[in-house]
């Protein structure tokens, strides 16, 4: 099939990181009744080959956000006339993310959070200095399949075990994955408080993550 | 006299006139225009009771620009910082370099490379190599580790300010976390010794609470204060050098308003940068990268020229997980640059695998380098005697020889820097004696120094007050269940 022109600038909007070009292009190609899965795929395979570029070491983490940026705010658009079964089945889960109390750190969750989403998670991101009890309350109003959690102070670390602690307290462990995060953790602290993973990187916790699902989806069968 | 090297060398100036002047103008139209985050109720007031333009809803504070140079000038452009030994107190401006160490989260298997939480030990051991180099000469924050095998977290900086005491006379710097530094005052007054107070920005343009709170505690104390821009270029700052030149410098300069107006225009503040790029495959910082010696170059010349004393605090940290040759350039280039371009205080010992580990082999490895650096930037002296005239004279042609001569065995000490730790053996001596590098010597000179170096005790009533602080401490946390 031949690829409408709204479509390829749609993807070449997207390597290009032009993130108001690709809502135009998203909206063009609205206009022109083309399916938004169609286009929402077009977006996934631009994504892929910004990724593809970054496993090859030659693109690097401004170019991921910058194409996860424009996709974003092409997925905006094109989320807005699809059916929300269709949205559903896009995702690969939900996550809530947030570094904890007592930090305000924002670079390295804000990334895994945008990589996340890009990878096609659904993500709601919590912000900084978030307390157990604000984490606690949004895996009850969103059901996430996955809590990931970031501490890059000595200090807030605790606060980690706290989240976890206060999650079995309420009865919520079961449902959620939980993965953390941050300079001061390891996989070793990550398992003597009970987190399902650990990752040293970005990019690592988004295939964590995947696979976490995928051990997930395998205990449902 | 007092330890430390005096820089005799030009300062090296990479930027021209114009560059500096439009830095400069960016700065402060950024500080009026766009303002700096203070979270920080009752200094936001203090700012608009002094003519800052205060939006309470957003916390920012925008500051006019007469009122930035004003508070600027005031600062003083050099004080002593005094050790618990007044042999120790070093003086920070003019000319004057010093050496401290890096910090690291752990130790680390020399073997293996693996990092491991230290024992109290090896804690402590670190501590006493430290006291005995003559190349370190303040002790950082959390030195050496973020505490041993014990500690709770929120002890680590009460612990690391008593450790430090007992073990060394050298003057030192503190951090802060959770009112941390009231028990650090406390502790350094008991025996007569201040400390330089840290106080960290939360990048961009943004002043956090528990910063403020601490560097205003330290301030009111009378002891320095050490202000760092943690902006990492291109993440939390710009990633051009000029523009995180313009970004730190707001940062700095809108914290030194706000210690001028808490201490009545009586701050002591110690310029500082902690910037450095961020690697754009892990998004770790790019400890090492010429990029943050660049901005060193720049922010050094700038700061210099504002007239206050300046510290690098990000110089002797390496990206390398090794103790190796990534590890030995990062670290030698980045520190020789702060110094050569008018730094006056510099990290650079014991940190091997940037903030995550450190090892005394290492400080032994850096304490060479911090020697080498200061030989050079005492630079050359020239005089009737090291001119040697009448020397040349005497020996003249060949078969003529140096090597006996009064003034080879008076001078060499003094033109060359011998390191302590490194090999310059013939090959064949080399051979014969089991290959060693760098390294071993460096194990060697460990193990010696532990077995023969003898910190000054602190006095056993200030002891048992240094040990009642802990305590207070321990009990403080306990009540805040933070413990």
């Amino acid at each position: 099939m031949v690829e409408p022109e709204s479509l390829k600038n749609l993807e070449r909007a997207v390597l290009e990181y032009d993130a108001s070009g690709a809502e135009v292009w998203a909206r063009k190609a609205i206009e022109e009744d083309i399916d938004p899965i169609r286009a929402a795929d077009v977006l996934s395979e631009a994504v892929k080959e910004i990724g593809d570029g970054f496993g090859r070491g030659v693109l690097f983490i401004p170019d991921l956000i910058g194409g996860a940026e424009a996709m974003k705010s092409a997925m905006r658009v094109l989320e807005a006339h699809m059916k929300r079964s269709d949205a559903q089945k896009r995702s690969l889960g939900t996550v809530v993310a947030g570094t904890v109390q007592g930090d305000i750190h924002d670079i390295g969750k804000s990334l895994v959070c945008t990589l996340l989403s890009t990878a096609g998670f659904t993500v709601h991101d919590l912000g900084v200095d978030v307390p157990a009890e604000k984490f606690v309350q949004a895996v009850k109003e969103y059901r996430p399949d996955i809590l990931a959690m970031s501490a890059l102070l000595t200090t807030s670390v605790p606060e980690l075990r706290k989240v976890v602690e206060a999650l079995t307290r309420e009865g919520l462990r079961g449902r959620t994955k939980i993965l953390v995060g941050g300079a001061p953790v390891n996989e070793s602290f990550a398992r003597e408080i009970g987190a399902d993973g650990y990752s040293p990187t970005a990019i690592g916790a988004t295939e964590l993550a995947r696979k976490l699902l995928g051990a997930k989806e395998e205990n449902r069968c | 006299m007092l330890k430390g090297f005096t820089r005799k060398i030009r300062r090296y100036a990479i930027l021209s006139k114009e560059q500096i002047e439009a830095i400069h103008a960016g700065t402060l139209s950024t500080l009026q225009g766009t303002g700096v985050k203070v979270d920080h109720i009752d200094t936001l007031k203090l700012l608009k009771d002094n003519g800052c333009d205060v939006d309470f809803e957003k916390r920012v504070a925008r500051f006019p620009p007469g009122f930035v140079e004003e508070c600027l000038r005031k600062c003083p452009s050099s004080f002593r910082v005094k050790a618990r030994d007044p042999k120790h107190d070093v003086v920070l401006g003019g000319d004057n370099v010093y050496f401290k160490n890096a910090v690291g989260q752990m130790t680390v298997d020399l073997d293996s490379m693996e990092p491991r939480i230290p024992s109290e030990k090896e804690y402590f051991d670190a501590l006493v190599v430290l006291d005995a180099l003559e190349n370190v000469h303040m002790l950082g924050p959390y030195t050496p580790y973020f505490g041993y095998e014990g500690v709770p977290p929120v002890m680590a900086i009460p612990t690391s300010c008593a450790s430090k005491l007992k073990v060394s006379a050298k003057a030192q710097l503190e951090g802060y976390q959770k009112g941390s530094e009231i028990f650090c005052i406390k502790m350094a007054k008991s025996v007569g010794s201040e400390i330089v107070g840290l106080m960290t920005s939360a990048s961009p343009l943004n002043w956090g609470a528990e910063a403020i709170d601490a560097a205003f505690r330290y301030a009111e104390a009378g002891f320095p204060i050490s202000i760092a821009s943690g902006a990492v270029m291109g993440g939390t700052g710009p990633a051009t050098i000029a523009g995180a030149l313009v970004l730190t410098n707001c940062e700095v300069l809108s914290a030194i308003v706000l210690l001028q107006l808490r201490t009545g225009m009586r701050a002591k503040v110690l310029s500082t940068t902690f910037t450095f790029p961020m690697d754009m495959r892990s998004g770790l910082p790019a400890f090492g990268d010429i990029g943050e010696s660049l901005y060193q170059l720049a922010f050094n010349q700038i700061w210099r020229e504002y007239g206050l004393p300046v510290y690098n605090s990000a110089s002797g940290y390496c990206s390398s997980k090794k103790i190796d040759y990534q590890s030995g350039y990062e670290k030698s280039m980045a520190c020789l640059l702060s110094v050569l371009s008018g730094a006056n205080l510099v990290t650079l010992i014991g940190n091997v695998s940037a903030e995550l580990t450190y090892h005394p082999v290492q400080s032994v490895l850096d304490d060479d380098v911090a020697g080498m650096i200061g030989r050079l930037v005492e630079g050359v002296t020239v005089t009737d005697e090291t001119l040697a005239l009448d020397l040349i004279e005497k020996v003249g042609s060949i078969p003529g020889s140096y090597i006996g001569e009064g003034h080879t065995r008076k001078w060499w000490r003094l033109e060359q820097f011998p390191p302590k730790a490194a090999d310059r053996l013939s090959y064949q001596e080399w051979k014969e004696k089991s290959k060693k590098s760098c390294l071993d010597y460096a194990k060697e000179r460990v193990e010696k120094i532990l077995a023969t170096h003898n910190p000054i005790p602190l006095a056993p009533d200030q002891e048992r007050e240094v040990n009642s602080i802990l305590e207070e401490a321990r009990r403080y946390y306990k009540e805040k269940g933070l413990i």
